[in-house]
């Protein structure tokens, strides 16, 4: 489909990528896809790599494949979940770890729009994978960082924060009321939805996606019985997701909807009063937009996010500044968990505690926690002050730790510490 | 209850307060030390130096240039330091105006009282040097318009500080004076502890009718007493616990107590 709005700045964009690449790229167990924001360029090949038995040769996608086949190299795959659980593989008596592998592959990968673009530089690089886990995050940094790209132009989403950068980055129409899409791929079958709430003072965008339990392999679609079945399936799950709702558009993504004559039934109830749209890249094209969105100074995306890998709540804490008390933002709702992270130095006048405010998007439901200061000295007043750091483990969980960081030769540290997890 | 934002940066190269003989590297430790010793600061803390460290190091330039601008136009330095407390965010108005009332409530003491205060305070903060000159200048000052109680009081003081010192012989001489005004057992209790201290030293025969010997006596048990349990003091112990420790550790906690002690010898000089 075409660009909306927020993409009709070309010549801006190619000004700016002259001097290096911006790459999205999807990377899942089963495919990566690479686009490469300067000429619309795309990659789609296999996740799998293989090294020669003989020597430390590296081969990935369908030549991997090949050479596996031709019995002269040694093929992995599923390269995300070896980097998730740690994993090692060993090929010619030299044992990788998952995220050498993955560097390795990553590598090769890139350098087909290195050699494409004619340069080695990275301007940006936005990663987008099935689900973000810590480990797969400080590994994707990592291999960003080998392949050239500094650390603060490396940026990791979930797939679900892709959809919603990539349809807000459609014209309006697309996105006026909700919008769906299906994910048919070798991974399985997911849905997401997204909606927007206008509000007076800030538009939240906010998107989930649920993975369905009907999923099925793809190779049953090269049987006739099969594609019956499968087109059931599908609509079955566009009966159940969609009942009821207003669409603008619903968008069919993945392997599985590149041909559609299978699915007669779930097309004519998908395209039923709405736009549908098929899109094999979504994903990574939803990043490089997002990567493309990072380097410009204000951001063309003023709305606040809410998905998966993305604080829903704000946290905040009552502080007196002027006589007055006042709310210091320790994580606004909408930024990525994995990159909120804050410390702020903190004096305690009278109290031996920290309290938390969090604020989700329905206010009603705001809470406070409590963060006892066991083990801290107690002090005069107005002389207990402490480093507050703050970061997340995941979307619910936001980790504190509490440093005593005296008050000068009057009161030197004590070296207290305290490092709590609390659930937001 | 509340809890305060430390906003302004923490300084690289510390400002020394002789007053206390501590460094600085906070505006909220300068506040709080203001705040809690009024008396040593309020006449004249805030000098270009303090300024230029507000502005260089704590980064407050802003600030800097409006405590310039004070004190070019001759506002009063209670003022000025008000001000600075008030841009640190750190003291509730009304905790700076109760600051207020304290300084006012000094400023109205007599010229000698406030003195007498400032140097009492000094005395306190083992300031020897400094409160003996604070005490000398009254003296010298006084010029007949203090009372005799008023000038025993800043004597027996003046004697307290060069004991101290162990300038005996001054303190002797002092505690006289001061027993000249008011004649207060007391100060002939601590004339007589000070032969104690020093063998050259003796009590006037003129005082010799006064003091019995069971006094004399009951005065020495009180001394021992209190030599006795200086010997438990922390300052004993903590010595005792560094002569356990071996050769290494031993020379290295003496250098710092040295270190601790000269620093100590510094402010009372």
């Amino acid at each position: 489909m075409g660009e909306g709005d927020l993409q009709s700045a070309d010549t801006e964009k190619k000004g700016k990528l002259m001097d290096g690449l911006i790459l999205g790229l999807d990377l899942c167990d089963a495919y990566t896809q690479l686009v490469c924001d300067q000429g619309e360029r795309s990659w789609t090949l296999p996740t799998v790599i293989c090294r020669k038995k003989e020597e430390e040769s590296w081969m990935v996608g369908e030549p991997a494949y090949a050479s596996a086949l031709a019995g002269d190299g040694v093929m992995v795959d599923k390269l995300v979940k070896l980097v998730i659980k740690d994993g090692t593989s060993t090929i010619g008596g030299i044992r990788y770890g998952g995220a050498q592998l993955l560097t390795q592959f990553l590598i090769q990968v890139v350098a087909l729009a290195k050699k494409e673009y004619n340069t080695d530089q990275i301007k940006q690089l936005v990663f987008s994978v099935p689900r973000i886990h810590t480990r797969l995050l400080e590994c994707l940094r990592g291999c960003g960082e080998y392949l050239g790209a500094a650390r603060e132009d490396i940026h990791i989403m979930s797939h679900t924060e892709s959809f919603m950068y990539y349809v807000l980055s459609q014209k309006r129409e697309v996105w006026n009321n909700q919008v769906g899409m299906f994910d048919l791929s070798g991974e399985g079958l997911c849905y997401f939805e997204m909606k927007v709430q206008r509000g007076l003072r800030q538009t939240t965008v906010m998107a989930e996606k649920e993975r369905l339990e009907e999923g099925f392999s793809l190779d049953i679609l090269s049987s006739p019985a099969g594609r019956k079945m499968a087109d059931r399936i599908l609509c079955s799950c566009g009966n159940r997701m969609m009942q009821k709702k207003l669409f603008s558009s619903v968008f069919l993504m993945g392997k599985g909807f590149e041909e559609r004559d299978w699915a007669e039934g779930f097309m004519k109830l998908v395209c039923s009063r709405r736009r549908v749209y098929v899109e094999t890249e979504l994903f990574a094209r939803g990043a490089a937009y997002r990567a493309v969105d990072f380097l410009r100074d204000k951001s063309a995306y003023p709305y606040v996010c809410i998905c998966e890998g993305r604080l829903d709540s704000s946290v905040s804490m009552k502080v007196l500044y002027k006589d007055q008390d006042n709310q210091l933002m320790l994580a606004n709702a909408g930024v990525s968990w994995y990159e909120a992270s804050k410390e702020v130095e903190l004096i305690l006048d009278g109290q031996d505690y920290l309290e938390f405010m969090i604020t989700p998007p329905d206010q009603r439901k705001k809470k406070t926690v409590k963060m006892e200061l066991e083990g801290f000295p107690k002090r005069g007043e107005k002389t207990l002050r402490i480093l507050v750091q703050i970061g997340f483990l995941d979307e619910r969980t936001m980790t504190v730790t509490v440093t005593d960081q005296g008050f000068g030769e009057l009161f030197p540290s004590t070296g207290a510490v305290l490092r709590q997890e609390v659930m937001i | 209850m509340s809890v305060i934002v430390c906003g302004q940066k923490r300084a690289e190269h510390p400002f020394y307060l002789e007053e206390l003989g501590i460094n600085i590297y906070s505006c909220q430790e300068l506040c709080y030390v203001v705040y809690h010793h009024p008396l040593l600061f309020m006449d004249g803390i805030m000098d270009q130096s303090l300024v230029d460290f507000i502005r260089n190091e704590f980064n407050m330039g802003f600030v800097a240039a409006r405590l310039e601008q004070r004190m070019k136009s001759g506002e009063k330095q209670e003022d000025i330091l008000l001000f600075f407390m008030q841009e640190c965010n750190y003291y509730t108005t009304a905790e700076l105006n109760k600051l207020r009332q304290t300084l006012m409530s000094f400023k109205k003491l007599s010229v000698f009282e406030y003195a007498k205060k400032k140097a009492d305070y000094l005395a306190q903060f083992k300031q020897y040097g400094r409160a003996i000159a604070g005490y000398e200048e009254i003296l010298e000052e006084r010029d007949g318009r203090a009372d005799d109680q008023f000038v025993s009081r800043v004597l027996n003081n003046l004697g307290a500080c060069y004991a101290r010192v162990f300038q005996f012989r001054k303190a002797m001489d002092a505690y006289d004076k001061a027993y000249e005004k008011r004649k207060d057992m007391s100060i002939l209790e601590r004339m007589y502890h000070l032969t104690l201290m020093d063998g050259g030293l003796a009590l006037k025969d003129r005082y010799q009718p006064m003091v019995s010997g069971e006094l004399m006596e009951k005065w020495k048990r009180e001394f021992d007493q209190i030599q006795e349990a200086a010997k438990g003091s922390p300052e004993v112990e903590q010595i005792r616990v560094l002569f356990e420790k071996d050769s290494v550790r031993r020379m290295e906690g003496a250098a710092k107590l040295v270190e601790e002690w000269k620093q100590e010898y510094r402010g009372m000089a």
